[in-house]
């Protein structure tokens, strides 16, 4: 029986009963260290990974009104844009809708073109290209749409790729008017995801007289 | 050691002392002196006491190491500098930088020596890994210091990359858009580096003071231990000579 640390072969471990009251403290102290450590080490790295942000709120209300997009007889298709808030708010011939403008590559806005099919070398069929403009089949003057201009990827008007690095079609949020006619937008409630490869034109669409919307969402 | 003719000067005697105490050695005459002298002061200590001849042709390493930590210490200094007016703020660090071109004396040159110095860098540490692979200068004994140069290149194009969001324009903005959105393709660990590099989910105040402060203190710091070791390990190394 060694009491004694300095009578014990070096390195031998003896069993917790023969533990001395210097052994017992440095076993605790070791593990009380090992702990802290790695308790304060877990909540540093949380630490870098921020509770809340200060970034703006998903939902926010656009500077123009119901009546600003009907209102004008130009186009068939017109569009609105709240571009510091990526997003954009589209009447076609069956309704409104909302766009979330973030390129599906790697997430910069694309711009609002007025041709967008030219250059691309797609051929405008009612299969291919007039769906995304009307219900009808295309009997309609423009081909607006999306440039992207960090890579050259392009979205017709309902936000479907259809050239570039883009895999996928832009998503649709969530769109309703308030009490003032404004648009109110949440860019958190995603109505119309659409995964690689589908070139579907949603059904999902706000009527401009009742203000409420079809409900007829896609992927969500 | 040399006698001090200080007999009778206080003031002399002092100096010497002063002198006597930085210098330890005389002028290298023999070599023996001159391999106390490089072994005895700071400044000297990394170079080796004796070199080959076909070792100090400028063709064997083109000086591209050298040029890297001379670019280095340029983009130190003159980045030093220019915190003096940029404020990482996005009201404030584009307007920060328009200062530096238009308004302050000699800012035109700072900020342009900085930006060329850095596109430079990454330039010369691209040749000097190239050189020293093409030239099979990795192979043993040198493996651990090629590893080393690895993560030396990968601080340096960090260094690039977290400098290029913080004029905070429009091709700032996007450039960090786009290859923060490239490492959110990385499988399981990708959204999570999205957003501990950005804190947050958009480019925005959290992620320029997140890439400010990696530009100017952590990866600068990292990348000075790293060259630390990696210079004294190409001493110790020694040169192959001709290949």
């Amino acid at each position: 029986m060694a009491l004694n640390p300095y009578d014990t072969p070096r390195g031998k471990l003896r069993s917790r009963v023969e533990a001395t009251r210097r052994q017992f403290l440095l076993l605790v102290g070791a593990v009380g260290a090992l702990g802290a450590t790695l308790f304060g080490g877990i909540e540093l790295l949380k630490f870098m990974f921020p509770a809340a942000t200060l970034e703006a709120p998903p939902q926010f209300k656009t500077h123009f009104t119901v009546d600003d997009l009907t209102g004008s007889g130009t186009l068939k298709v017109n569009v609105l844009s709240d571009t510091g808030n990526r997003v954009t708010v589209v009447l076609d011939t069956t309704g409104i809708y909302a766009v979330y403008l973030v390129c599906t590559h790697l997430g910069c806005t694309p711009n609002y073109v007025s041709d967008v099919t030219s250059g691309t070398g797609v051929t405008d069929t009612a299969q291919t290209v007039a769906k995304h403009y009307s219900a009808e089949g295309g009997a309609i003057s423009t081909r607006n749409g999306w440039a992207c201009p960090c890579h050259g990827s392009r979205y017709f008007i309902d936000s479907t790729n259809f050239y570039g690095p883009a895999p996928r079609p832009m998503d649709w949020v969530d769109i309703s008017v308030s009490p003032d006619k404004f648009f109110v937008v949440n860019r958190a409630a995603i109505t119309v995801y659409r995964q690689a490869g589908d070139t579907s034109v949603p059904r999902w669409r706000l009527d401009p007289k009742t203000g409420k919307s079809n409900g007829a969402t896609v992927g969500v | 050691m040399s006698s001090r003719p200080t007999e009778g000067n206080p003031l002399r005697a002092f100096a010497s002392q002063i002198w006597g105490s930085i210098f330890r050695h005389g002028l290298p005459t023999t070599d023996k002196v001159a391999a106390r002298t490089a072994l005895t002061n700071f400044f000297l200590h990394v170079h080796p006491v004796r070199v080959k001849k076909s070792a100090i042709r400028v063709s064997y390493t083109l000086c591209l190491g050298g040029l890297s930590f001379f670019l280095f210490i340029l983009l130190t200094i003159s980045g030093l500098f220019l915190m003096f007016y940029y404020i990482p703020s996005v009201d404030q660090a584009y307007q920060n930088i328009k200062d530096l071109q238009f308004v302050a004396t000699f800012g035109l040159v700072i900020r342009n020596l900085h930006r060329w110095a850095a596109h430079g860098m990454v330039i010369t540490v691209w040749l000097h890994m190239a050189r020293v692979f093409y030239q099979g200068a990795y192979k043993p004994p040198r493996e651990f210091n090629w590893a080393i140069g690895t993560f030396l290149l990968l601080i340096t194009l960090l260094l690039s990359f977290s400098g290029y969001l913080l004029p905070w324009d429009q091709l700032a903005v996007w450039a960090i858009t786009v290859g923060t959105n490239m490492a959110k393709y990385a499988p399981i660990a990708g959204p999570y580096t999205r957003y501990l590099l950005l804190g947050g989910r958009n480019v925005g105040q959290g992620a320029l003071i997140r890439f400010y402060v990696l530009h100017v203190v952590a990866l600068p710091l990292i990348g000075f231990i790293l060259m630390v070791i990696h210079f004294w390990r190409v001493r110790k190394d020694g040169f192959t000579g001709g290949l």
